[in-house]
């Protein structure tokens, strides 16, 4: 199992590197043994289609290479040259009293340099593919033409877009999309991580540069930042694995529970409750969350209920609590227990709606031949229920997984504002005991400007991440488990 | 974004060469003004009246909403793209002057003489305090417009005499004794540092950015920071004490349990309900440091209308700026908005000194300190408040408090990076 496991990640990185390699022996291919048209096509993109008659591709290419060119001259040289210091110009401004205004010079800006650099080389990897592509191209056409076989004309070539060559049609748009607002961020993130973009260094007024691992030395206690940075980042992460453990399972195991209940026949009026579950979903978390936050803050209306039924005092004297309130979402372990038992009650309506819509497709022979071998309904639960739900929703759960390791909202509307850490080496770092990663890493960006620690942090998540996806989703669902079910 | 810019200097020096006149008057100047939501038709009347004095010219004037209190925020995101003049409140000054997104107003006396000001006016027409915190290494980078980011103490006359208010002690007792509470924030450095500057230590900051502390040694007047934490246990620890969450003020002056509270001008509506016709406010009390009575200082703080660093138009910005804070306007902001003025003049009126709000403040003033710190300042020292507020130290454990007073130091004066 483990093996073919292993096998096939192995295929799959295999079989990546296989394609790429037939692409590049295509294109040697191509260039060597393609005719003169075929070799001008390296310099001017049309020419092969312009010997094949395909006169509107040849058009169309050459002015895709001149819009390239046009790119590169005009906007990327003003970026990518600077690449490798990120600037060196720093801002200078004169007024000038005649016409009451700043006159600037042309100063650098970092992350300008940065954004537009790795964006034009985002565009230049493209074009190279093209290019490429463009010289096997025309060599098939050029071979096709030596065979005398019918070569496409323009209208054809288009007409094959909404037919055998559909998909390509139907997935540029959001290839462009993934490319401009996922792509390119993320190349971003992970550049900033390997400079000192922070306070002392923001654009426009100041340059940053490049610092190699330092960020990340630091992140893993080599010093450099505060002494505690380490200290806080270790618990923080800690908190965040077990948040994101509980925060999964509990509304997972009670959606399933719950939904149970409502698909019970002893249950009435089923639709009624599924409705009440729903509204809590209808209403904003923005809304709700805050609400709550106030029931249970320190002065709100649970800590009055509380110390009117006498509850605080109680809890006052058997020493668990040693404030005049009790401290639901201000003190560690009391927040963490809340934090998560709050988050049932807005997550368990979600997996309440998936769960029954996967227990309507319960295999209703296999229910029945159990009930009629005498199976408990705990039984029935335990070995059918269960393993048909896991395996159906075993995707979506590794991805609410994910999720509520970056489950920003939750966390963020319920303590910001509230809660105060009292660990002074939490503090000094500017973490608290209930942060996630993300948490920490968007006040360290939004009241630190300590992007580049934010960066390494952000590099960090992902990586927990894709290693926790990429191991739960071959466990999960590879190896032909699917068969079990069949 | 340069291209813009080049072109903007194109233009500039294109009517430099076409016309030695002292101002272009064909061209419209466009500037974008950001204030706080409540202060926007009182803003666009300004602007009118801006207008108005420069018939001359054709502005395109846009009035933006960002408060005083998140302007940094929404600044620093994007310094180029900010407005030209903004309204903020002075905390902020190091992190804009730093990122360069205000001017330095210094360079600007010639402007200001379109106005018949000179910048010495400026600084001496608003009180002393004011143009302090506004001024950055020597060099003002702001125009002071209000006086009243400041804390005090609102009391309910009906249960508490002026002589319970005098101190923490009495006014506790007295508070215990009426079963109410008296309420402060302790977790944030803006409020627990009252303690401190009252006893007579001090922030500063370094030229790199990194904040100054001196609360873990011993202060100018005699005391050791340890005796001051001494003092605030035995105020956070009496059971008519009430810690208040940093935000939830309002709130808490809305329940009904308390009889005094530590805030400012924006909680005298909630504080003039809550108390009615007991409604009072005066300066904070005195604690009791080392066996004696030391005065409980505060944090002075201000508004501010500063210019952009990166605005284009940057003259005729910083004429917006000094007539949205001059002594007319800033009289307008106390009609309207009940604002505290920080212009002597309107500081003086008989209608200021009648606002029981803005009173106290000014009495609170003697004492109030300019809070010259930078961002690693907040979390430590939040949680230090906090650590009080919640009991963790204990009164009578020197070296617990000696600890955590170092270990709050090490973290505000951690550098910067």
């Amino acid at each position: 199992m483990a093996n073919q496991k292993k096998g096939g990640a192995v295929a799959a990185v295999g079989g990546f590197f296989k394609s790429v390699g037939g692409f590049l022996s295509d294109f040697g291919t191509a260039f060597v043994k393609g005719d003169v048209f075929v070799k001008l096509s390296a310099v001017w993109m049309g020419a092969g289609y312009a010997r094949r008659r395909q006169y509107a591709k040849a058009v169309i290419m050459t002015a895709l290479e001149a819009a390239v060119i046009a790119f590169t001259i005009v906007f990327a040289m003003q970026y990518v040259p600077k690449f490798g210091t990120l600037g060196t110009v720093t801002m200078e401004r004169v007024f000038n009293m005649q016409t009451m205004k700043s006159e600037f010079n042309d100063y650098d800006n970092s992350f300008s340099i940065l954004l537009f650099s790795l964006f034009s080389f985002v565009i230049w990897a493209a074009a190279l593919v093209i290019w490429m592509k463009n010289i096997i191209n025309v060599y098939r056409l050029q071979k096709m033409d030596e065979a005398g076989e019918h070569i496409n004309t323009f209208r054809e070539d288009l007409h094959s877009y909404i037919e055998d060559k559909f998909h390509i049609t139907l997935l540029t748009l959001p290839v462009l999309g993934i490319t401009v607002f996922t792509f390119v961020p993320i190349l971003l993130l992970i550049f900033v991580a390997f400079t000192n973009y922070d306070q002392q260094h923001m654009p426009p007024s100041a340059l940053f540069s490049w610092t190699g691992f330092t960020n990340f030395l630091s992140l893993f206690g080599g010093g450099g930042l505060t002494t505690t940075f380490s200290y806080a980042f270790v618990r923080v992460l800690g908190w965040t694995l077990v948040w994101a453990f509980f925060a999964t399972f509990t509304t997972y195991i009670g959606g399933i529970l719950l939904s149970l209940l409502l698909n019970s026949q002893k249950t009435r009026a089923p639709r009624f409750w599924r409705t009440l579950f729903i509204i809590t979903i209808a209403v904003p978390q923005f809304v709700s969350l805050l609400l709550v936050r106030n029931f249970f803050s320190n002065g709100g209306i649970v800590n009055t209920i509380c110390a009117n039924i006498g509850l605080t005092g109680f809890l006052r004297n058997i020493g668990l609590v040693s404030t005049s309130y009790i401290p639901f979402l201000s003190a560690p372990g009391w927040a963490h227990v809340m934090i998560i038992l709050i988050n049932i009650w807005i997550g368990i309506p979600y997996q309440m709606l998936i769960a029954t819509g996967v227990l309507m497709n319960l295999p209703a022979d296999q229910l029945e031949s159990a009930r009629v071998d005498g199976a408990k309904p705990y039984q029935i639960f335990a070995k059918i229920t269960m393993p048909y739900m896991l395996f159906v929703t075993g995707p979506a759960l590794v991805t609410d997984f994910v999720k509520n390791i970056n489950n920003f909202n939750v966390i963020y509307l319920l303590t910001e504002g509230v809660y105060t850490t009292t660990n002074q080496a939490m503090a000094n770092s500017q973490a608290k005991e209930v942060d996630l990663l993300v948490t920490w890493l968007f006040r360290l960006t939004q009241d630190y400007y300590n992007y580049k620690m934010a960066s390494a942090i952000g590099i960090i998540v992902f990586i927990i991440c894709a290693v926790f996806t990429l191991f739960a989703f071959n466990r999960m669902i590879g190896n032909g488990r699917e068969e079990d079910y069949q | 974004m340069r291209v813009k810019k080049v072109l903007a200097c194109t233009l500039a020096a294109a009517t430099v060469m076409s016309s030695a006149a002292y101002v272009s008057a064909e061209e419209t100047i466009s500037l974008t003004l950001w204030g706080a939501e409540e202060d926007q038709t009182l803003l666009g009347e300004l602007v009118e009246e801006f207008k108005a004095q420069y018939p001359d010219q054709t502005f395109d004037i846009q009035i933006g909403v960002e408060s005083e209190s998140t302007a940094k925020d929404t600044i620093l995101t994007d310094v180029e793209a900010a407005a030209d003049v903004f309204a903020f409140a002075s905390d902020q000054i190091f992190d804009l002057v730093n990122a360069g997104a205000l001017l330095n107003l210094e360079e600007y006396g010639e402007v200001l003489s379109m106005a018949g000001k000179t910048l010495d006016d400026v600084k001496a027409a608003n009180v002393a305090g004011s143009v302090e915190a506004a001024t950055v290494d020597g060099s003002l980078y702001a125009f002071p417009r209000a006086a009243d980011n400041g804390y005090f103490l609102y009391y309910d006359s009906s249960v508490l005499t002026e002589e319970d208010v005098a101190s923490w002690d009495s006014l506790l007792a007295a508070a215990e004794a009426a079963g109410k509470q008296v309420g402060m924030t302790l977790a944030s450095g803006w409020y627990n540092a009252s303690f401190f500057y009252g006893a007579g230590f001090t922030n500063a900051l370094n030229e790199d950015g990194t904040t100054a502390m001196d609360w873990n040694g011993t202060s100018p007047a005699g005391y050791t920071g340890v005796d001051v934490v001494k003092g605030m246990i035995g105020i956070a620890s009496s059971p008519a004490f009430m810690a208040i969450a940093d935000g939830d003020i309002t709130n808490q002056i809305a329940g009904g349990q308390l009889c005094a509270v530590v805030s400012g001008t924006w909680d005298a509506q909630a504080a003039q309900t809550a108390f009615g016709d007991g409604y009072a406010a005066t300066k904070l009390p005195t604690f009791t440091v080392a066996g004696e009575q030391v005065q409980q200082g505060s944090v002075a703080g201000y508004k501010f209308v500063g210019v952009n660093g990166y605005s284009v138009n940057s003259g005729w910005a910083v004429l917006l700026a000094e007539f949205i804070t001059n002594e007319s306007s800033q009289q307008k902001f106390f009609d309207q908005r009940e604002s505290g003025p920080s212009n002597s003049n309107v500081l003086a009126s008989d209608a200021v000194s009648a606002n029981l709000a803005l009173s106290a403040l000014g009495k609170q003033a003697e004492f109030g300190v300019v809070q010259n710190v930078g961002g690693k300042f907040w979390d430590p020292s939040a949680t230090f408040g906090e650590l009080i507020a919640q009991g963790n130290l204990s009164a009578d454990d020197d070296a617990g408090i000696q600890e955590a007073l170092d270990t709050l130091v090490e973290g505000v004066t951690a550098p910067v990076e």
